[in-house]
């Protein structure tokens, strides 16, 4: 019992790095923009995020700064994307080189260095104490429960119970149509695509003040490409989202802990279980549940991008 | 299985591993091939260029970090000679290409402080004038050398520290890949546990890295939920050392000294330095003297334990090194008997294993679990 709610303890902080940048991800989707720059992104997050708590010793601040770059970041990835119109998957490969290549060069002087100030188990009084549930649900830092409990649900709530939330869907299944209805494409378009950069430094900035905490080059190690990927498996929606990202850590942790009381499978069956985990459950429902198919699928004009004139 | 557990500590290429040329001296461990070739000309320091290809980025507070500040060591002691280095160089073409580069850019010695085979071998074997150095590696040729660290006498010495520190018995060890510095690291730490504590176990957990920080800090909060109270492994970052502070465990390292990411929680670390030796070897290239050796630094001469951890009892700490002291006298810890995971008996009673055979030991003893599938 110890050892199943230590588990669901790791999923939950290991899952929210994988979380938050695929809810970002989830937002420039919707919108029709494929951003393969999260992993640049993320590394980023990571190193602005320790060099502000270096400077000045408080997380949140750490994670507003890096929020802030992702914005800019993310900006200009707009700007390529969507205003200039350049091909989205040459545009995020590019800011995934510059991204892990600039934070590592920033990097250098703060490798090495532990992170003065992180986000810390916040204790509940009698939740916190609970014999169970208390260490896997109540004994979090402050950004599990953002990423997990409140972001999916807010924007779940604002993407399919809002007018705003079904423009934003019409300009990512048919541009040419919402633009027609008075949407403003390219408004949309460049904005979703800044603030899910934003939100993919965010997870990078988890990364390094709550999770693993220090900066050393290449702490990011793929988890945003990843996050892109578990994207795609939770069917473009921000609480599936946050759900596979949760299922994959809860997997990846029960692999370390198959190894850790010897299960008699190959360590290297078990490296492969988070993958082999998350396709399974995800994609055994959608081919075998008819309806799921269309719920499941991705934006229509998914990476294209909109000229006003060819329709 | 058995392919992977002959390779070694950083490689998965140097498949066509051939054994050690010449004569092993004893207690030292360096291997001088009898090569009969001359040595390579002397080359006046102001013309001499040295190079380097790292594994890693030289700010990994780990392996890398330690080559780099044997480098500087380098340019402090011949301060009118060209260093030169180049970072995260990868396992593939990639490889050959960069060490072709230095020898083009006029490198006089190259070193490459991971295995890289084969990629290394044809770069050598086409520019005969040029000194060629593998770390972990197994194969020596007229123009290279290959060169290592005897880290199972130190993982011994913590090992006795571990074991009386612990209070399950039950030892946690972070591993990388199931190669041999994996195999020695966890059955010396073990060994050394079990000179003070006979019940004392060692589980391993494999993460395919040597360096995932997320990976790590999962690992050791998987061993620790299982019930170990100190951690070992052989990662190039502190995340386990992270976990064991946050949750009142011990941790021994690798590499350097990291006891800043978890000052309560540090027991010692497996410091290598490898200075003195890439001095030495630059100055025989130098002078005209260098032929290609075969050299595993000894403990106290390239590797060592770190000065103990501050919540490491004075008794504690006392008995280690009067382990170390043994050691350092001529005794050898690696008698038999020894027998292996499954109880078959190894090493037989009074035999003693040979470098060598430490240096490419590749099954587990009796107590560790988790490598041997």
């Amino acid at each position: 019992m110890d050892v199943l709610a230590g588990l669901i303890q790791t999923a939950f902080l290991a899952g929210g790095v994988l979380a938050l940048a695929a809810l970002g991800e989830v937002l420039a989707e919707r919108v029709g923009v494929v951003n393969l720059g999260v992993e640049g992104l993320m590394a980023l997050g990571a190193v602005t995020a320790i060099a502000t708590v270096l400077a000045v010793p408080i997380p949140a601040l750490g994670f507003a700064a890096a929020l802030a770059v992702g914005l800019v970041v993310g900006m200009a990835f707009a700007l390529a994307t969507v205003v200039v119109r350049a091909n989205q998957v040459l545009c995020g490969l590019a800011l995934t080189l510059i991204g892990t290549g600039l934070a590592a060069t920033i990097g250098k002087a703060y490798s090495g260095m532990p992170a003065p100030a992180t986000f810390r188990p916040i204790h509940i009084p009698v939740l916190s104490d609970l014999p169970f549930l208390g260490r896997a649900l109540f004994s979090h830092n402050v950004l599990v429960y953002l990423i997990f409990f409140i972001l999916p649900v807010i924007l779940h709530g604002l993407m399919f119970r809002t007018r705003h939330g079904l423009n934003m869907r019409a300009v990512g299944e048919n541009p040419a149509a919402a633009d027609a209805a008075g949407i403003n494409v390219m408004a949309f378009r460049f904005w979703y695509t800044a603030i899910g950069a934003a939100m993919a430094a965010g997870s990078g900035a988890y990364l390094t003040l709550a999770f693993v905490p220090s900066w050393s080059e290449g702490v990011v190690a793929g988890r945003g490409w990843i996050a892109v990927a578990l994207v795609i498996f939770a069917g473009f929606r921000p609480i599936n989202a946050a759900g596979a990202a949760l299922l994959f850590g809860f997997i990846t942790a029960l692999g370390f802990v198959g190894q850790a009381r010897n299960w008699p499978i190959a360590a290297s069956i078990l490296s492969m279980l988070p993958y082999l985990g998350t396709i399974t459950l995800i994609i055994v429902p959608v081919v075998a549940v008819q309806r799921m198919r269309r719920l499941m699928a991705a934006p229509a004009a998914l990476s294209v991008p909109f000229f006003r004139d060819m329709r | 299985m058995t392919l992977i557990r002959e390779l070694s500590r950083r490689g998965f290429l140097n498949m066509g591993a051939a054994a050690g040329l010449g004569l092993m001296l004893p207690k030292t461990g360096l291997i001088r091939p009898a090569f009969a070739a001359a040595p390579l000309p002397p080359v006046a320091e102001e013309a001499a260029m040295i190079a380097w290809g790292y594994v890693g980025p030289t700010a990994d507070e780990g392996w890398t970090w330690a080559h780099d500040q044997g480098r500087l060591a380098v340019e402090k002691a011949f301060p009118k000679l060209k260093t030169s280095f180049v970072e995260s160089v990868p396992y593939s073409a990639d490889a050959s290409r960069i060490y072709r580069q230095f020898v083009a850019d006029g490198a006089n010695m190259v070193f490459a402080n991971s295995n890289y085979g084969d990629f290394l071998y044809d770069v050598a074997k086409r520019a005969p004038e040029v000194a060629f150095y593998e770390c972990d590696g197994r194969l020596a040729m007229e123009n290279l050398g290959t060169y290592y660290v005897q880290h199972w006498y130190p993982s011994y010495v913590t090992g006795v520290a571990a074991g009386l520190m612990s209070k399950t018995g039950k030892l946690g060890y972070v591993a990388s890949f199931p190669v041999p510095s994996v195999y020695s690291g966890t059955n010396a730490f073990l060994m050394g546990a079990r000179s003070v504590n006979p019940a004392a176990t060692v589980q391993a957990i494999v993460i395919n890295s040597w360096f995932d920080p997320q990976a790590a800090a999962q690992a050791g909060t998987a061993l620790l939920d299982n019930g170990c109270d100190v951690l070992f492994g052989i990662m190039d970052e502190a995340a386990y050392l992270q976990v064991a502070e946050q949750r009142g465990a011990k941790a021994v390292m690798w590499n350097t000294d990291i006891r800043r990411y978890g000052p309560s929680a540090y027991i010692s670390s497996i410091m290598v330095d490898f200075g003195p030796w890439y001095v030495e070897q630059v100055r025989r290239r130098l002078a005209g003297e260098w032929t290609p050796s075969e050299d595993i630094l000894p403990m106290a001469k390239g590797v060592d334990r770190d000065a103990w951890g501050e919540s490491v009892p004075p008794e504690v700490a006392a008995q280690a090194d009067a382990a170390r002291e043994k050691i350092l006298s001529g005794w050898s810890p690696f008698t038999g008997e020894i027998k292996d995971s499954n109880g078959a008996i190894k090493v037989a009673a009074g035999q003693t294993m040979t470098e060598r055979e430490l240096y490419e030991w590749n099954w587990s003893i009796e107590g560790v679990s988790g490598l041997d599938a």
